[in-house]
Parts: structure tokens; C-alpha cells; sequence
């Protein structure tokens, strides 16, 4: 079909792991009751599992059809780090790990300043001195607005003997 | 009738809840507005934070942002020529001509006062016909529960996204999503894999944050050096002249809006396309072409999408069907407040319903104040580098999952969610689905399980049950009807029809 936009780096891959978890979800959804009958705890998220896997054949199906992605600028796997998952996303999303797992550690205060100055330092690329006051500034307002006037009990860390 | 009228003046009289209400609508223009940052994703994100409110707070700030937030998309779509939220996308087309004549200002203050008036027509259906409906509603039966959750999933599925398969799928892993942690029913554990951390379910914030936030902000990523571009603004309050004459399509377009609205799964963009659509096939002799700064097509969509919000609110308080991904997420709040929008919600909590009513009567006519002042600000703030934005969406997501139950584990979910969201995103797949899989999930489960013990477990009575009784038969017909639509063998007939015709 060359009337269909061609493929996106990557898609067929995700079309194959989007059947695959469906058929591992029917199989999950299987374990829970069986066929034993028609009002079992597992027929609703069989028939979902169910719809999952016919509804990613199709995909497969489409997806296949399409014209494989256009590979005059790199390889399959080159432009799909390219376009779909550049290093910036791949950083970013590093550093969000990085920050869920300091978060129950060092508390909500040190460990969202410290994100907010990596982040925007990486990101925006100004002077570190402006990026401190702008992270120290955001935070002190989301602190403001959520602890104080909101009285949001924010995370507070372990390692700080939950002082802040 | 006083009783109502009392509960509707609660927020009026209360100086805090019109605090609360009067800031929501700010705060949701300025999200709306802000390209990246959408109404859903900032519903979704405040409402773990005020779960812990009084329901009439949070209610009220909840008002004030989706109020605030349909309108807001309108103003970065006529500035900046990028529709701040998918309800504006029509606005972008006639707007942003109207900006490059020097005539934003203008343009703004004309789509402020027809937001306002769609946003009455929305409200004033809400309140006539919502007790008819619910009233209405008493009779659906288990089955029709799970066709009216049936239909909404496919909607939303269908209407949205590259393709009905990716919809469907999209819908049936939020139902998975739903399902997993305990059985209501019998208390056996569905997808737990033994441990006790599965068998409370996953937080649907968590999930609402994970692909409406995180998943968002990763997308714009990609677009972090797309610079802004500075605007003028000079004349705001429109003329009386203008208003009168445009007053007639305002009115219309607002009914498009609400019945859009009122349908399950269809919300403010789609109120506004069509309304687009109808302005441009009714008016006759516009004074500028279409797409070249034609104010009807500017006020018809406009006003079409806030009357939509009265009208998502119908199908939610009524039925406990969400009319769009917002109304989806204010379910989820409802939910956490112990409260269970259905028919019985009216007859139970009759102030709730006029409270919210009433909130989002005074929502409207904050937005009209808000709408025609501090545009000057607002041009600085949209400008906002997403460098700085796309940051603090993630550490609002991280909070905001964390105070839902104070647990780490929901944050690791969000990100899963998130990332999954993503590649979704970036795939073709919509979100919405998966968010309305999830809410409406487990109670068509429950709704399935009550009708097939009603059928005594016999397939046959079970079917026989969905033709046989007549609100039943109407919903599967429409539900046969929405599923044929989506396969070739409608296409085909189509083509043979007109065959024919011709």
C-alpha cells in the first residue's frame, strides 16, 4: 500500500511486542479462572486480553503492510535512536529514574532541586548561576503553593532523618 | 427548587470555594494556554492533590481549570498560530490570520465573549436535562451499563488516533490496567502474580499522570527548540455590533457543543471541528474567506467548545460515563471522594449536582473577567521556554502520584506508564482510551458478571437479553452500528450505495 505513510523506525518491533504482550496478558488473564464458566473472576479480563490480541494482529498486519522506513539517512536502528529515542530522551528519562529513586531517599525537597537543576541545566544550556536561582525559585513556589497553601504532604527522605 | 437554588449559591456566598473557583479558571487559562500543557494532564495531576479536600473544593477548583482550560487553547492558537489544547485547532485556522493583521487583540476578546455564551448554553443544559436523564437512567439495566462503557471505549477509540485497531487496543489494555488486584466479586486475585504490593490494583492517578503528564512531556521533547513568536496587542473588548451579529451562530454552534459534549467519548475538539464545519457550510457571504481571519469561523468553535463542557458533564454525573478524557479524570476525583457518579447520584447527593452547577456558572463568568484583562502578562508567560516547562511537569507528576497514598511504588508506575506512553504517542496509538479503559473497566466487569447471573449463566438468555428489552436493543444497535463503521464491509456498501444513486 503506498498510499499509507511508510513505517516509523521501530514500529514493526513495537507491533510484534504490543501482539506479544497481548498474547501474555491472555495467558495471565487465562491463569486466574480457566474456562470454568461464563461469571468467573478471569472471563472479563480474558475477553479484554482477547481483544488486545485481535486488535494487534490487525496492527501487525497494517504495519507490515506498510513501506519500510525510509533508511537513506542510517539503518533501521540508527534512526530510530534518531527520531524516536534521541540521546536527550534517553537522558531525560535517566534522569527521572535517577530522581524517582532519590525521591524516597533524600526527600522531596533536595532531591526535586537537584532534578530541576540537572534538568534545566541540560536542557536549556544557560549559565549555571541563572539556572540555580530558576530551580531554587520553581521549587520554592511549588513548595509554597503544595506544603503551605495546599497542605500536600510532600515525600520526605530517609536519609536526612526526615527532617526536610 | 430552593434547595437547589441554595446549593447552587453555596460557592457563591462561600469567599473561599469563589477563591478556589476564581483561581482554578486563571490558572486553567494559563494551562490551556501554555502549548504541553493540557487540561487533562493538569485535572489529573491536581486531583491527586486535593483528594484529600472537601469534595466542594476540590469540585470548584476543578470547575474553574476545565472552564478555564477549553478557553485557554483558544489564546495560543490565535497568538502563536499552535492550538494550546486540541479544542482549539479550529481557532488556529481563522485565528492566527486575524493575528498577523494586527488584530489578535480584537480576535481575542471576541472568542472570550462566545466562549462565555457557549459555556451558558453548556451549563443551562446540564441543569435541565441532567435530572430528566438520571431519572431516564433508573431503568438501565446491568447490560445496558456495559454497552454504554462499550460504546464510550469505541468512541473514544475510533475517533481519535491513526486506527480503529490501535483505539481498540488502546481501550482494552486500560480494562486490563483496571482489572488488575482483587476481584470486588470474589476477592481472588487477577494479575497479582503473588505479590501483596498488585493486590490493592495500580492507581489509576498513577496512570492518568503517567500517559497524560510524563508521556506528554517526553513527546515535547522533541520540539524543545521551536521558538516563540512575539505578538501585539492592542484593541480586547469586542463591539456590541460584533457580538449581535455573530450572537445566532454563537447559539448553534454552543447546541453542536453540548450534544458533542453529551456524547460519551466525544469532547470539546470534535465539538469544535464540527462546529467549524457548520459555520463554513451556513454562512453564505463571509467578510473574509475562510482561513484568511474569518471571524464566523472563529466565533463557532469557540463557542462550541466550552458549551461542550457543560454537556461532558451530563453522561458523567447521570451515568457515570465520562463525555471526555477530562470528565474521565473528574470521575476518577468523584471516586476518591466516596461518591459514585450514576443515576443514583441526583437522588443521593442532589447538592453535589448543584453545586457543580453552580460552580461552573461562576467558573464562566470568571472567565470572562480573566478573558478580557492580562493578555500582556499571559503573552510573556506562554512564552515560556519548554526547556523550563517540560522539568517542572515532571516533578509535578512525581508529586502528585506520591500523594495519592504516600507510596513510592506509584511514582515507578507512573514512569512505566509514562514511557509506554510515549511509545504509544509516537506510534499512533491514543492515550484516552487506555485512561477510559481503566476508569470504566471495572464496572463494566461488574456489569457483565451481574447481567450474565441475571441470564443465569446460559449465553443464549444473555443475548437474547440485549435484543429483547428496548433500551438494550437501541445500544446495541448503536454499538453494532459504531463497530460495522469501522470495517471494510461499510465502505463497501457505501460505495455500492452511491453506485447506485448515481
Amino acid at each position: 500500500m503506498s498510499s499509507k505513510p511508510a513505517r516509523r523506525p521501530g514500529e514493526l518491533v513495537f507491533a510484534l511486542l504490543v501482539l506479544i504482550f497481548g498474547l501474555a496478558a491472555f495467558w495471565q488473564a487465562y491463569e486466574i479462572s480457566g474456562f470454568s464458566g461464563l461469571t468467573t473472576p478471569g472471563i472479563f479480563p480474558m475477553l479484554a486480553a482477547g481483544m488486545m490480541v485481535i486488535a494487534s494482529l490487525f496492527i501487525l498486519a497494517d504495519t507490515a503492510q506498510r513501506n519500510a522506513p525510509d533508511v537513506s539517512r542510517g539503518s533501521v536502528p540508527a534512526s530510530f535512536l534518531r527520531e524516536i529515542m534521541p540521546l536527550r530522551h534517553a537522558i531525560v528519562i535517566g534522569l527521572i529514574l535517577l530522581y524517582l529513586i532519590a525521591l524516597p531517599l533524600l526527600g522531596f525537597v533536595v532531591s526535586s532541586g537537584l532534578f530541576l537543576l540537572a534538568a534545566f541545566q541540560y536542557l536549556w544550556r544557560k549559565n549555571p548561576l541563572v539556572t540555580a536561582v530558576l530551580a531554587a525559585g520553581s521549587l520554592g513556589a511549588i513548595y509554597l503553593v503544595f506544603r503551605v497553601v495546599f497542605q500536600v504532604v510532600l515525600p520526605r527522605g530517609t536519609w536526612l532523618g526526615g527532617l526536610i | 427548587m430552593l434547595e437547589a437554588l441554595g446549593n447552587f449559591s453555596i460557592v457563591w456566598l462561600d469567599p473561599w470555594l469563589l477563591f478556589l473557583t476564581a483561581a482554578g479558571t486563571l490558572a486553567g487559562i494559563y494551562i490551556g494556554a501554555i502549548p504541553g500543557l493540557s487540561v487533562t494532564m493538569a485535572t489529573s495531576i491536581l486531583i491527586s492533590f486535593t483528594f484529600k479536600w472537601q469534595v466542594n473544593e476540590a469540585l470548584a477548583l476543578i470547575a474553574g481549570v476545565f472552564m478555564g482550560g477549553v478557553y485557554g487553547g483558544s489564546r495560543t492558537a490565535i497568538l502563536l498560530n499552535i492550538p494550546g489544547a486540541p479544542s482549539a485547532i479550529a481557532t488556529a485556522l481563522e485565528g492566527y490570520p486575524l493575528a498577523k493583521r494586527g488584530e489578535a487583540g480584537e480576535a481575542i476578546g471576541l472568542t472570550t465573549v462566545m466562549s462565555v455564551l457557549g459555556g451558558f448554553v453548556g451549563i443551562l443544559a446540564l441543569a435541565l436535562f441532567a435530572p430528566v436523564i438520571s431519572e431516564f437512567a433508573l431503568l438501565f439495566n446491568s447490560r445496558d451499563y456495559l454497552l454504554l462503557g462499550l460504546i464510550g471505549i469505541l468512541l473514544v477509540g475510533t475517533l481519535s488516533g491513526e486506527s480503529f485497531a490501535k483505539g481498540a487496543f488502546a481501550g482494552a489494555l486500560g480494562v486490563l490496567i483496571g482489572m488488575v488486584g482483587l476481584d470486588p466479586m470474589t476477592a481472588e486475585g487477577r494479575f497479582t502474580f503473588g505479590t501483596i504490593t498488585l493486590m490493592g490494583g495500580i492507581p489509576y492517578v498513577a496512570a492518568m499522570i503517567g500517559f497524560f503528564g510524563v508521556a506528554e512531556a517526553l513527546v515535547q521533547l522533541h520540539t524543545l527548540d521551536l521558538a516563540a513568536v512575539k505578538q501585539r496587542i492592542d484593541r480586547i473588548v469586542p463591539r456590541l455590533s460584533d457580538i449581535k451579529r455573530y450572537f445566532g451562530l454563537a447559539m448553534r454552534a454552543s447546541g453542536i457543543g453540548t450534544i458533542i459534549g453529551a456524547l460519551p467519548g466525544t469532547g470539546g475538539d470534535i465539538a469544535a471541528l464540527l462546529a467549524y464545519d457548520h459555520a463554513k457550510r451556513s454562512t453564505k457571504n463571509p467578510e473574509r474567506p475562510f482561513g484568511e481571519g474569518c471571524k464566523e469561523g472563529l466565533v463557532a468553535p469557540e463557542a462550541a467548545n466550552n458549551a461542550a463542557v457543560g454537556g461532558a458533564f451530563i453522561p458523567m454525573l447521570t451515568l457515570g460515563i465520562p463525555g471526555d478524557a477530562v470528565t474521565a479524570v473528574i470521575i476518577g476525583a468523584l471516586f476518591i471522594h466516596g461518591l459514585k457518579p450514576g443515576p443514583l447520584l441526583l437522588t443521593e447527593t442532589p447538592h453535589l449536582f448543584w453545586f457543580t452547577v453552580g460552580s461552573l456558572t461562576l467558573a464562566n463568568i470568571c472567565l470572562l473577567i480573566f478573558g478580557l484583562t492580562g493578555i500582556k502578562v499571559f503573552t510573556r508567560i506562554v512564552e515560556c521556554p519548554k526547556a523550563i516547562l517540560i522539568p517542572l511537569i515532571i516533578v509535578l507528576s512525581a508529586v502528585g502520584t506520591y500523594a495519592i497514598q504516600n507510596n513510592p511504588v506509584d511514582i515507578y508506575w507512573m514512569l512505566l506508564f509514562g514511557v509506554v506512553g510515549y511509545f504509544m504517542k509516537t506510534y499512533g496509538f491514543q492515550v484516552g482510551p487506555v485512561i477510559l479503559g481503566v476508569i470504566l473497566g471495572p464496572m463494566m466487569d461488574a456489569n457483565y458478571r451481574r447481567a450474565m447471573i441475571g441470564a443465569r449463566g446460559d449465553i443464549g438468555t444473555f443475548l437474547w437479553d440485549f435484543v429483547s428489552h428496548p433500551i438494550s436493543l437501541i445500544l446495541t444497535i448503536g454499538f453494532l452500528t459504531m463497530l460495522l463503521s469501522q470495517t471494510p464491509i461499510w465502505s463497501f456498501t457505501r460505495a455500492r450505495l452511491r453506485k447506485q444513486d448515481a
